[in-house]
């Protein structure tokens, strides 16, 4: 209530006003706001502030040492250590391909519910479900279910083909972990595409089939521009997510060559065991660089896809 | 600005304002409430009779037991309450290790491993329990088997009394290896081991199960004995026993790990990489295994009455190679973090948990009966008629197997963390022996060389002499 009647202010202000209250106005407006906004700050902010500072130090607590600050040799020492070399080749080569994958299966899905069928409804709620289901429940869920060698419904599958049983998670951890993170990221890509079919103008693809354009032609021609930026939205909010996974690599392979990345290996280097604090704060504030530069990126594409959407 | 759209804007500023303080007063009260009900957290227990401690513990079974058993055995008795945090050995080692290493009050006793605590008494973490142990004649501090006692003190000085204690041995099918025609030693040599388990294995069973899963405590935990007894090492000590030099690249250990994985190929269990203590008491009570050598805690389970291979069993000490013993020795000890406020309300609960008397109440009120006790922790457990009826199959195996462990020279050369046998008791070791298990345990898998494994392992365990 006070927000409208504030907002009102600049219109009814008289042309007399100070400079002053010209400066003053935006901070009046924001003023509801600024209990969140420090709450934020506070909870958010001072944290980060407080990595950067212990990524600047040497702090162990077991065997209990002094911190010290050292500068930026954390960080000097990231390009020679090879274990956290792995851990960076293991989180491009996960996040690349789940994020790919997921989009290629979550583009097929959404053009098959884009189709008006019987059961339309259900079927699209069963396809949303794995999303909605917390990492933990669906690593140990493919883990022992589906991929375990004694028990696997995959290896109960093969068996019935006359294949040998496979212990997927140990012989192969990455695919196996690539396999579960495609399988719950597949359904946000299908709502993503969704929507970015469901905008495409029907009149368009009416004036298509009017002149004749072959289907695929139709949607190679129309449909995918028409995509492009839903699958650059889609590409990179999955990217920011996927870039910090825990929780798969944490209950399916517990680390390990050709499974830990980074965010698995802060914590090994961390409370995990390695209790080298300083040295772990180095290596999160680099996936936070990361990350911060994809988002700039997905924030630009983002407000190009609703600038898009005005003009349409 | 004319003076009415001033004074609007003073009155809609108050109105704002107005709004804003009861916001600030609703989270700071909901600050305070917070505060009163979290249980235990400030560490101020209400004085007077009895009072209250809380506790973090494992979840294990007899831990469980005991946790049930205090409202009535403890609580009634003395009018402590006792509050449990019960937790996941993982999750317990990270609480612990981050509240009394950083000086938190959140727990009065807290449950550690023998890997800890010298090295916490060592850092000044806990309270010496040594005159409180002389002092309370209830307790019989001369009672503990000798080799534990020794595992959870520094210099002489206790600091976390046992409340249960496990070594490892070869737990075997007497009749699968009758079947076979093959006779086990009673101290059997590891290459007379892997000859009976090539020979015993089968498609329907596998010839023996050894812990495969990464983790200094499991795979770690199985694979240093054999290093050790087979005259390797993690590290070279210097004459003040502090680390020297990584020895992982050296021939002994790479003879070992050659051993263990070739073992497990030949004849192990199925998925050995994903396999431990749980993986493995699964197969073996399935009749999928023929052989395992593991912590003998577990015949207990395997003797249990509803077990499937009840009475089947053999036991053999932990097979050796170049050394005469090499069984490891592992405990859960109830400890007193340095800055408790009360410690003697904390001590007259180590006391009462871990003393004789709650061995033998416990016995006839489990679920599990006499079978399911602490064991290991006390020369007199093993002296009470209805355990041995109950355990007569391994309990003097057990104890002769807690007694042997050699737990001050577990190898052929000098090393630093002694004591301590499946671990080196360096504080680095619990990560080393994660991240070089890991590798191990790929090896396992099929996914990486025993020589990229063991360099990599090299550049991990090297880290700490440099």
């Amino acid at each position: 209530m006070q927000v409208d009647t504030v907002q009102q202010e600049p219109g009814a202000a008289p042309a007399g006003a100070s400079r002053r209250d010209e400066l003053h106005r935006p901070w009046r407006r924001r003023f509801p706001l600024l209990p969140a906004l420090v709450f934020t700050v506070l909870l958010t902010q001072i944290p980060f502030l407080m990595n950067i500072w212990y990524s600047l130090t040497d702090w162990t607590i077991v065997p209990p040492a002094p911190r010290t600050f050292i500068g930026l040799d954390n960080y000097g020492d990231l390009p020679d250590d090879q274990f956290f070399r792995d851990a960076a080749w293991v989180t491009v080569v996960m996040t690349v391909t789940a994020v790919i994958a997921s989009l290629v299966l979550g583009t097929l899905l959404a053009l098959l519910l884009d189709r008006k069928f019987f059961g339309q409804g259900v079927a699209r709620t069963l396809l949303i479900t794995p999303f909605l289901i917390m990492p933990v429940v669906a690593g140990l869920v493919w883990k022992n279910q589906m991929f375990s060698g004694l028990y696997g419904v995959v290896n109960w599958v093969t068996a019935r083909l006359g294949m040998d049983s496979i212990e997927f998670v140990s012989r192969y951890p990455l695919a196996s972990i690539v396999v579960v993170l495609v399988w719950q990221w597949t359904p946000f890509m299908m709502l993503i595409m969704l929507a970015g079919l469901q905008s495409q103008p029907a009149e368009v693809l009416e004036a298509a089939k009017v002149d004749g354009a072959s289907a695929v032609g139709t949607f190679r021609q129309l449909t995918l521009p028409h995509l492009r930026p839903y699958m650059e939205l889609g590409t990179l909010l999955g990217t920011i997510y996927l870039i910090q996974v825990f929780d798969h690599v944490a209950v399916m392979t517990g680390g390990g060559p050709d499974s830990t990345n980074i965010p698995y290996f802060v914590y090994q280097r961390s409370i995990g065991g390695g209790w080298e604090f300083g040295k772990a704060s180095a290596y999160s504030i680099v996936v936070v660089v990361a990350s911060i530069v994809v988002a700039t990126v997905a924030l630009r594409v983002l407000s190009r896809l609703l600038q898009g959407e005005e003009i349409a | 600005m004319t003076a009415t759209s001033q004074s609007t804007w003073r009155r809609r500023a108050v109105r704002v304002l107005a709004v804003a303080a009861v916001g600030l007063a609703a989270v700071a009260c909901g600050d305070d409430d917070d505060d009163g009900a979290e249980p235990g957290g400030s560490g101020e227990a209400p004085s007077g009779e009895g009072g209250e401690i809380t506790v973090a513990i494992v979840g294990n079974p007899q831990m469980e037991d005991i946790s049930a058993l205090t409202p009535d055995l403890f609580t009634a008795e003395t009018g402590i309450d006792v509050n449990y945090s019960v937790l996941e050995e993982g999750t317990l080692r990270e609480i612990v290790t981050r509240d009394i290493g950083g000086g938190g009050e959140q727990f009065d006793v807290v449950m550690i491993g023998m890997y800890e605590a010298p090295q916490f008494g060592e850092n000044g973490w806990l309270t010496d329990l040594t005159p409180y142990a002389e002092d309370d004649t209830s307790y019989q501090v001369d009672d503990l088997i000798p080799t534990v006692r020794e595992g959870l003190s520094v210099e002489g000085k206790l600091y976390a009394s046992p409340f249960y204690a496990e070594s490892s041995f070869l737990m075997y099918r007497t009749d699968v290896l009758e079947a076979a025609g093959v006779t086990m030693p009673d101290n059997p040599t590891w290459d007379e081991v892997a000859e009976i388990a090539r020979a015993v294995d089968s498609d329907q069973m596998a010839g023996i199960c050894l812990r495969g899963k990464p983790g200094w405590g499991d795979l770690g935990a199985s694979f240093t004995t054999v290093l050790n007894t087979f005259g390797g090492t993690w590290w070279s000590a210097n004459e003040d026993d502090t680390v020297a030099e990584a020895q992982v690249n050296q021939p002994e250990f790479k003879e070992a790990l050659q051993f263990y994985v070739g073992l497990i190929n030949d004849a192990g269990e199925d998925d050995a990489a994903n396999a431990s203590f749980n993986e493995c008491l699964a197969q073996y009570r399935d009749g999928k295994v023929a052989m395992w050598y593991d912590a003998t805690v577990a015949a207990g389970l395997l003797e249990a009455n509803d077990s499937p291979v009840k009475g089947l069993n053999g036991y053999a000490t932990a097979p050796v190679k170049e050394t005469d013993a090499s069984g490891w020795l592992w405990s859960w000890a109830l400890a007193i973090p340095q800055n408790s406020p009360d410690p003697d309300t904390a001590w007259q609960y180590i006391s009462w948990a871990t003393g004789p008397d709650y061995i033998k109440a416990a016995g006839s009120q489990i679920s599990g009966g006499w079978a399911a006790i602490p064991p290991g922790t006390r020369a007199s457990t093993y002296e009470i008629p209805e355990y041995q009826e109950a355990a007569g199959a391994f309990a003097d195996a057990t104890l002769e197997a807690m007694e042997a462990a050699p737990i001050d020279n577990p190898g052929t050369t000098p090393r630093p963390g002694v004591p301590g046998v499946q671990y080196v008791g360096i504080p680095e070791f619990q990560d080393v022996g994660n991240r070089c298990t890991e590798q191990f345990s790929s090896v396992i898998a099929g996914g990486a060389s025993i020589d990229a494994a063991l360099s990599a392992c090299q550049d991990i365990a090297s880290e700490v002499a440099g």
